[in-house]
Formats: C-alpha cells, sequence, structure tokens
C-alpha cells in the first residue's frame, strides 16, 4: 500500500514538473524580430531559418525567468553535442540595457539576449505575461507555446525540439 | 523623563489609531453575517475594501487609518472569513450575489458616495459584486465607481501569442473604473487590451501605470525603494483614484 502511494506521488511530481509545449493555436502567421544584442548587433528571425529557435518573452523582475536560465543553457549545451540546429533569443521586456547588463554578469546565460527597449515587439507577438515562450519550426512559424518556467533541459523538450528539427 | 513622555505620546496615538476602527455585524440575505471592520469618517465618501485577508496584510489598516483620518470611510468586511473559504479563486464563486449586493445596499443607506477597491485576484470579487449590483439594482447611481489595483483578471493561464481570456464578469458593468498596474510587471503589457475589455460593458475606464513596481509589490519581503514608498502611501494612491473618477463623472 506504502509502495503504491509512493509511486502515485512520484508519478504526481513528475506531472507538476514535466513541460507542456503547446501546438500554437493563435493567429499570428509570419513573426519577425529585429532587435539589438547586448552588444549592439541586429538579430532577426528571418536569419536563422533553417534552425529551431525559441523566442522567449522575459525580465528581470521576473522570478521563473531567472530560475530556469541555467537549465536554458544546459539545453543549448545538449542540442549543440547532438547537432541539433537549433538558436535561443531571449527578448528582454522593456529594461534598460543598465538593468540587463547587471543581471546577465551575475546569472549568466550563455545565450542571446535581445533588448526590446520601447516595447514594440511584445504587442507584435501577443505577449501579456512572462516568460511567454514561442518554439519557431525551421520554416519560420510558431509551431509550439509555452508559458511559464520549465525545466528546459528535460527530456520531453529535448526529444520535441529534436523531432521539429527533422521537419 | 523626557523618553517616558514620548513613549506616553507614542501610546496615546496608538490608542487613538486602534480606538478608531469599529467592528460591525451586518446580516446577509444567506442568513450569514458578515464582520465589518469600519473605520469611521465624517465625509461623504465611502470606499469599501474586499481585502480577502482576514486583515492579515500589515498595510490595509494603516491605508483605512490614513483615508478615514482624510474623511473617507472605509468598510472592510471580511469576505472569505465569513463563509469559512480558504484564500483561492474559486471561492469568490462560492459568495453569494445577493450577500455581496446587500453590503454595498448597506453603505448606499449611509447616503455617503460610494466606491469599492480591491487588488490582485481579490478584483474577481469586486467585478462580479459590481456586475450584480447592475442587475439587482439598475436605478441606483450611487455605486459611483471602482479602483482595481494591479488586478488579475484572466480566466486561467495566459497563452503566448493568443489574446487573454478574462473572467465573466468583465465588461459586465457600467461604474466607472480606475485601474492601476505596476512597471515592472509583464501585466503592463495587457493594460491596453485589458482597459478595452472592461469598458465594453460602458464603463468609462482609466488606466495608469504604477513606475518601479513589481506586482503584489505591498507583500513583498524585498521591497526596493519604490516599492517602499508606495506602499506607504497606498492611501494616496487611492485618493487619487478617486479624484480621477470623480473626475471623469462630472
Amino acid at each position: 500500500m506504502k509502495k503504491i502511494f509512493l509511486l502515485l506521488l512520484l508519478s504526481l511530481s513528475l506531472q507538476a514538473n514535466s513541460a507542456h509545449l503547446k501546438p500554437y493555436s493563435g493567429s499570428i502567421k509570419n513573426p519577425t524580430i529585429s532587435l539589438k544584442d547586448l552588444k549592439g548587433e541586429t538579430h532577426t528571425l528571418a536569419q536563422y531559418q533553417g534552425k529551431v529557435v525559441l523566442v522567449q518573452f522575459w525580465a528581470t523582475y521576473c522570478p521563473p525567468c531567472v530560475k530556469e536560465m541555467p537549465s536554458m543553457n544546459n539545453m543549448q549545451d545538449k542540442l549543440a553535442k547532438a547537432g541539433v540546429p537549433f538558436k535561443i533569443l531571449a527578448i528582454d521586456m522593456a529594461e534598460t540595457k543598465a538593468e540587463v547588463e547587471a543581471f546577465v554578469k551575475r546569472i549568466k546565460p550563455e545565450f542571446t539576449i535581445l533588448m526590446d527597449e520601447t516595447g514594440s515587439s511584445i504587442g507584435q507577438w501577443n505577449v501579456f505575461a512572462a516568460p511567454s515562450n514561442f518554439i519557431i519550426n525551421k520554416q519560420g512559424q510558431i509551431a509550439y507555446t509555452l508559458f511559464g518556467g520549465v525545466e528546459w533541459d528535460s527530456q520531453e523538450i529535448i526529444d520535441k525540439i529534436t523531432e521539429l528539427s527533422k521537419q | 523623563m523626557f523618553i517616558k513622555n514620548i513613549l506616553l505620546i507614542i501610546s496615546l496615538i496608538l490608542t487613538g489609531i486602534t480606538s478608531a476602527k469599529e467592528i460591525r455585524g451586518i446580516e446577509l440575505p444567506s442568513g450569514e453575517e458578515v464582520e465589518i471592520r469600519v473605520f469611521p469618517a465624517k465625509g461623504n465618501i465611502l470606499i469599501i475594501g474586499f481585502a480577502c485577508d482576514n486583515g492579515k496584510s500589515k498595510h490595509e489598516e494603516a491605508t483605512s487609518e490614513s483615508l478615514a483620518e482624510d474623511g473617507i470611510e472605509v468598510w472592510m468586511p471580511d469576505m472569505l472569513g465569513t463563509y469559512m473559504l480558504p484564500k483561492s479563486r474559486s471561492s469568490y464563486n462560492e459568495i453569494p450575489n445577493e450577500d455581496l449586493t446587500h453590503i454595498i445596499y448597506e453603505a448606499i443607506s449611509t447616503n455617503k458616495e460610494v466606491y469599492i477597491v480591491a487588488s490582485g485576484p481579490d478584483t474577481q470579487l469586486l467585478l462580479k459584486t459590481a456586475a450584480h449590483w447592475k442587475k439587482e439594482y439598475p436605478d441606483y447611481k450611487d455605486l459611483k465607481g471602482a479602483i482595481l489595483l494591479f488586478p488579475r483578471l484572466n480566466d486561467g493561464a495566459p497563452e503566448p501569442g493568443v489574446e487573454p481570456k478574462y473572467i465573466e464578469s468583465v465588461g459586465s458593468t457600467t461604474i466607472p473604473l480606475m485601474v492601476l498596474e505596476g512597471g515592472r510587471t509583464p501585466n503592463r503589457w495587457g493594460l491596453n487590451h485589458l482597459s478595452a475589455k472592461l469598458a465594453s460593458g460602458g464603463s468609462r475606464v482609466i488606466s495608469k501605470i504604477v513606475p518601479d513596481i513589481r506586482g503584489y509589490f505591498f507583500n513583498r519581503a524585498d521591497p526596493n525603494r519604490t516599492e517602499d514608498i508606495v506602499t506607504s502611501q497606498l492611501s494616496g494612491l487611492i485618493k487619487v483614484s478617486l479624484f480621477y473618477l470623480q473626475e471623469s463623472s462630472k
């Protein structure tokens, strides 16, 4: 009886931690980005066609955004080692460069941080909460979305992105 | 001697503040009796604060006292405690609509101008009350408006790339609404969308962003300087909101 209870508890806790990438059901057909990174270099979504891209809207004041960043670093490593064409574009939601630079120094994200100081892309992408995540397929369309913090290096997500990279 | 005098003055001030609050019971149509913390004042404005934390918030009483000192009467009904409900969003639906509107009716019976105020998810209860007030008492004009501090009115979790869905009572009232949102919260990006939905019921909606503050800033353990200031000046924020609501009604 005790064993069954423990198994049940374990399965519930795994469910609670598992990520749920939802197939995108919204109306954005041709998403675009043209934003600068912290070094002033412009990145567009179009330049990453042929790769699966995680576009994340985040902010330094958002606790789940901060918590999941190490798992995003791991995810990027794992996919690179597996030879999966993949890119992360993490768009800061209208904070100042100074705030974000101080944050980067402390948390050390190893992926591309883009600055949207006017919030223009936030409106275009219908973002109303953080972290808001979009998985873009190799053709530049939104395949999946995910709201909230998750462990990005979970096998479930790695498998889904690997599968998407083959389409 | 000097210190003794200071302590005496402080204790007199504290005694004065404590005695400003009264506990009043109102019998509700459901048969329950709601306990209301009343901060009486002689002015012609009465605010009902739908705070659903049974007085646990350390700031709401100080804010109410400050408003009462400025002539604004405050009623704080214990909405969850009355029905022994837990602090959760689903509890709001358990509270009978007739009971909520009865509290408004009692407040209006004082012949003061009545406004309602709530923060965070408690704004769901506020809008539910306003929506049913409109249905039950369409001819009463003395519910003058509502202040929604940092409202959380989504129905379910937000979906990236999709317009948010709100609870049923959004857009179901005609009373003027003042909406305040923090500048350092993702919700600020939804403020225009929410305001438009609130206005779709016929309300005049005024929305403002309070710069440099995060969501639930008044309950945070690590407040920044601005959050500290705004928390200590919540009564000022409410008074400014009342001013906007009164101006919009002219």
